[in-house]
């Protein structure tokens, strides 16, 4: 019976940790967001409030089986600028964190923190995202880049059930595998946006989920 | 003491029957006021979340009744309250406040 609540809170941490390296990390006024994605290789959980619609702060924590570590800290994320036009919209976000690593848990636990810029453009049809992260963890350094594009196969409006056909690159050069191609499909309605994807390199199964209230 | 009394009296039925009399006009001035119905045409509302982030600003707003997007034409529609008014530079800094750029607004009023 243990084992099966342990296997079970396991299952949760996984799936409830990710890391979103395409989300807009930003809301309206007053909103609160989480955010996690597990690849299988690293998963993460972002929870964050936004008092503008260019500012949110919250709570990152991410695990990495790829590269062994674990940071848990603060996120900044900033609305550097945002293009508004007719039918599209593109923004320039920087991120940032600061808070504590270790090697699961051999030497010791490390003052930590990391950078990214992210860039995104999107249209009702068409989306393309690209994000870059640098970390600094104490006992190691690394970075990471992410890429996707994607295409609606519809256009639905304001409360219909969206969906997105998405193709995500990633480069993780410290890691087994550093390049992945992950095909996924992204579900999005109400308030709630569903992630589910595949990378046959890894054989490795993508899940992400947001919320956003 | 009697003549207290009385006045005490009277003093108490008009303070209850106050309310009772302005319960009774307010409807109907109510319904001689004017309601606005704004259309605001604006850039960069391409997803459900830009359109949850335009409603949950418009609605904050005290002169807001309703309000709904229509992603297809870049529209929000802001029905606003019985006499109520916004200026087009509250609109404006509404929809600036929601992350979005505002091209125009038009008024409808009935």
């Amino acid at each position: 019976m243990k084992i099966g609540y342990a296997a079970i809170l396991v299952a949760a941490t996984t799936v409830l940790e990710a890391n979103v390296a395409d989300a807009r990390p930003v809301s309206y006024p007053g909103g609160t967001t989480v955010m996690q994605k597990n690849n299988g290789f690293y998963s993460s959980i972002h929870a964050h409030y936004s008092p503008t619609f260019q500012d949110s702060i919250g709570l990152y924590s991410e695990r990495n089986w790829a590269e062994d570590w674990h940071f848990t800290g603060l996120q900044y994320n900033r609305l550097v600028k945002r293009w508004n036009e007719k039918g599209s919209q593109a923004n320039l976000y920087f991120k940032g964190g600061i808070g504590q690593a270790d090697a699961f848990g051999e030497g010791g636990v490390d003052f930590a923190s990391f950078a990214g810029v992210a860039a995104d453009w999107e249209t009702r049809r068409w989306f393309t995202s690209y994000e870059a992260r640098a970390y600094d963890l104490g006992f190691d350094q690394t970075v990471r880049h992410a890429a996707r594009i994607g295409v609606a196969p519809y256009i639905g409006d304001f409360g219909d059930l969206h969906t997105w056909l998405m193709l995500q690159v990633e480069n993780q050069p410290e890691s087994e595998t550093p390049t992945t191609l992950t095909p996924l499909v992204r579900f999005f309605y109400d308030v709630q946006l569903v992630e589910i994807g595949y990378t046959p390199e890894t054989e490795r199964f993508m899940a992400n989920w947001i919320v956003r209230f | 003491m009697k003549n207290t009394s009385l006045i005490l009296a009277a003093a108490a039925a008009i303070a209850f029957a106050s309310p009772v009399a302005v319960a009774q006009t307010e409807p109907a001035d109510m319904a001689q006021m004017d309601t606005t119905m704004l259309t605001v045409n604006v850039k960069g509302m391409v997803c459900d979340f830009c359109a949850r982030a335009v409603t949950k600003v418009f609605r904050k707003n005290d002169a807001v009744e309703n309000v709904h997007v229509d992603l297809d034409n870049g529209e929000i529609h802001v029905g606003l309250k019985p006499g109520a008014s916004l200026t087009d530079d509250e609109v404006e800094s509404l929809v600036k406040k929601s992350g979005y750029a505002m091209v125009s607004v038009e008024r409808e009023v009935s």
